[in-house]
């Protein structure tokens, strides 16, 4: 939007839209400019996934039934979603970005953060630096990068940049950039949504220009948060990841398996091949991948963060046997990487403790976790029923909770 | 209001909060002397629920808050066929 600024670290946006997509895409050349759409994931909802631009201009879009869009559009061609594989492409472009100098952090795959201040020396500036991402990530992905001193306004930019190209928003120009934008950028609960838009709320504008105080009353602390994006008073940095250091191992079986006791003693396998691993030098891991390669083309992927990096087989073992519950269909391959290899060190307690959105993402991040150790239901909300009750067990019930 | 695991309604994930559960108890002329082996040292308070008379499965319950010789708080009740069950009031 504006070239001039002046010297405060600005914080750009990667985002290349439909990366799953293109991804799956890119094995299957003859599908290009065709309709084309994920199909439904095995086990779940038979609602689409993303379609290509094409698609969408046939009336098709993402969440869409299926039986509804293959009667709006026959000719749609439904591929399988290849989350293995696009988050493997999605790391070979991170380390490109990296080896061109950035500090990235992911925000989930086809999207990214990274602060230019390190490069704009090298490279002449903040629109050269910004140029050589783009050149990092290729064309082939029809890349945008916004830039702003804020990061929710970065990501705010890049929603608007044609592909190819980049959009900086000046700091005194902010508010008057996101004033016209949709909600839709704020990423909130489809209930929270419907919930804003019944209230006339539909630009981040008219979200600003209300008191914050009433937004508190109104939404609670979703809603300040959301408030708080809006005002373009976003104060989250960067937190870029560090240079990854993985190792993995993969078992090709002889014929696709779907046995949970197979599948288990074949991850048992790759534990114990990962952990003799002479490049692991004593060091646990903190993050553990598993995928699968499924019949019929597709593959499956599960990523988790331990609490404490481990090099314990017991442990490592209970927190991914679960998953294996998971794999939608029969198995042609399974693999294991264990990532953010760290060596044993004592662990250093906060001196401030964790607020906002940090905090939330933690416990988000822990509820996940006990989720995946102890099942689906082992995180309940207590919600009262009958208070009034003389019974006591008829006040209240637990209700699983699905954050 | 709460579906009951076989009837209608039932979902496997919702739970009861607070579910009576099974105690040994040892009753003199019906007020507990001991809990799980532990003498009773005092009776703080006793009191009755008659609930859910109109229906098939009506309970009535003799609730005592007791005080062990350890020093624990708990609190049991019987019903009507002389069971015994402990519970947080």
């Amino acid at each position: 939007m504006c070239s001039c600024r002046t010297c405060v670290p600005m914080i750009a946006c990667l985002s290349l839209p439909a990366f799953e997509l293109r991804t799956a895409l890119l094995a299957r050349p003859e599908l290009h400019g065709k309709r084309v759409a994920f199909g439904p994931v095995p086990g779940e909802r038979p609602l689409l996934g993303s379609c290509t631009y094409e698609a969408e201009q046939a009336g098709v879009w993402p969440g869409m039934r299926l039986s509804e869009a293959l009667a709006t559009c026959p000719d749609l061609v439904l591929v399988e979603q290849d989350p293995a594989g696009a988050e493997e492409e999605w790391e070979r472009l991170l380390r490109r970005l990296e080896d061109a100098g950035f500090a990235v952090e992911s925000a989930g795959v086809g999207s990214a953060y990274f602060e230019t201040d390190g490069v704009e020396r090298l490279a002449g500036g903040l629109q050269q630096s910004l140029r050589r991402a783009l050149d990092a990530v290729g064309p082939t992905w029809q890349p945008r990068i916004g830039a702003a001193t804020r990061r929710f306004t970065a990501l705010a930019a890049a929603s608007v940049a044609p592909a190819g190209r980049v959009v900086v928003v000046d700091d005194d120009e902010s508010q008057l950039f996101l004033e016209p934008l949709p909600l839709s950028l704020l990423s909130r609960t489809p209930d929270r949504k419907r919930e804003l838009s019944e209230l006339g709320i539909k630009r981040l504008g008219e979200l600003a220009r209300l008191p914050a105080v009433s937004v508190a009353d109104r939404l609670g602390a979703d809603g300040v948060e959301a408030h708080r994006l809006a005002r373009d008073e976003d104060a989250r940095g960067v937190r870029s990841r560090h240079p990854a250091s993985e190792l993995a191992e993969e078992l090709e079986f002889p014929e696709p398996i779907a046995n949970e006791q197979t599948l288990k003693r074949a991850l048992a396998a790759l534990l114990d091949r990962l952990l003799a691993r002479p490049e692991r030098a004593g060091r646990a891991p903190r993050q553990l991948a598993l995928s699968a390669r499924l019949v019929g083309g597709g593959s499956w992927r599960r990523a988790l963060t331990l609490r404490e990096a481990t090099a314990d087989p017991e442990r490592l073992g209970l927190a991914l046997t679960p998953k294996l519950n998971e794999v939608p269909a029969p198995a042609l391959t399974l693999r294991l990487e264990l990532g953010e290899l760290k060596d044993s060190v004592g662990t250093q307690a906060e001196l401030v403790a964790p607020r906002g959105s940090r905090l939330r993402e933690r416990l988000r991040e822990g509820l996940r976790q006990v989720r995946a150790a102890a099942g689906l239901d082992a995180v309940c909300t207590i919600v009262e029923v009958a208070p009034w009750s003389r019974v006591p067990e008829s006040r209240a019930i637990l209700v699983p909770r699905d954050d | 209001m709460v579906a009951r695991p076989g009837e209608p309604g039932h979902t496997r994930s919702t739970r009861r909060l607070n579910e009576p559960r099974d105690a040994l108890v040892a009753a003199d002329r019906g007020v507990p002397a001991e809990v799980g082996r532990v003498p009773v040292s005092l009776v703080r308070e006793e009191w009755r629920i008659v609930d859910r008379w109109w229906t098939e499965r009506p309970v009535r319950r003799r609730y005592f808050d007791l005080v062990l010789e350890t020093g624990q708080n708990v609190v049991v009740f019987s019903d009507e066929q002389g069971r015994w069950f402990s519970q947080r009031a």
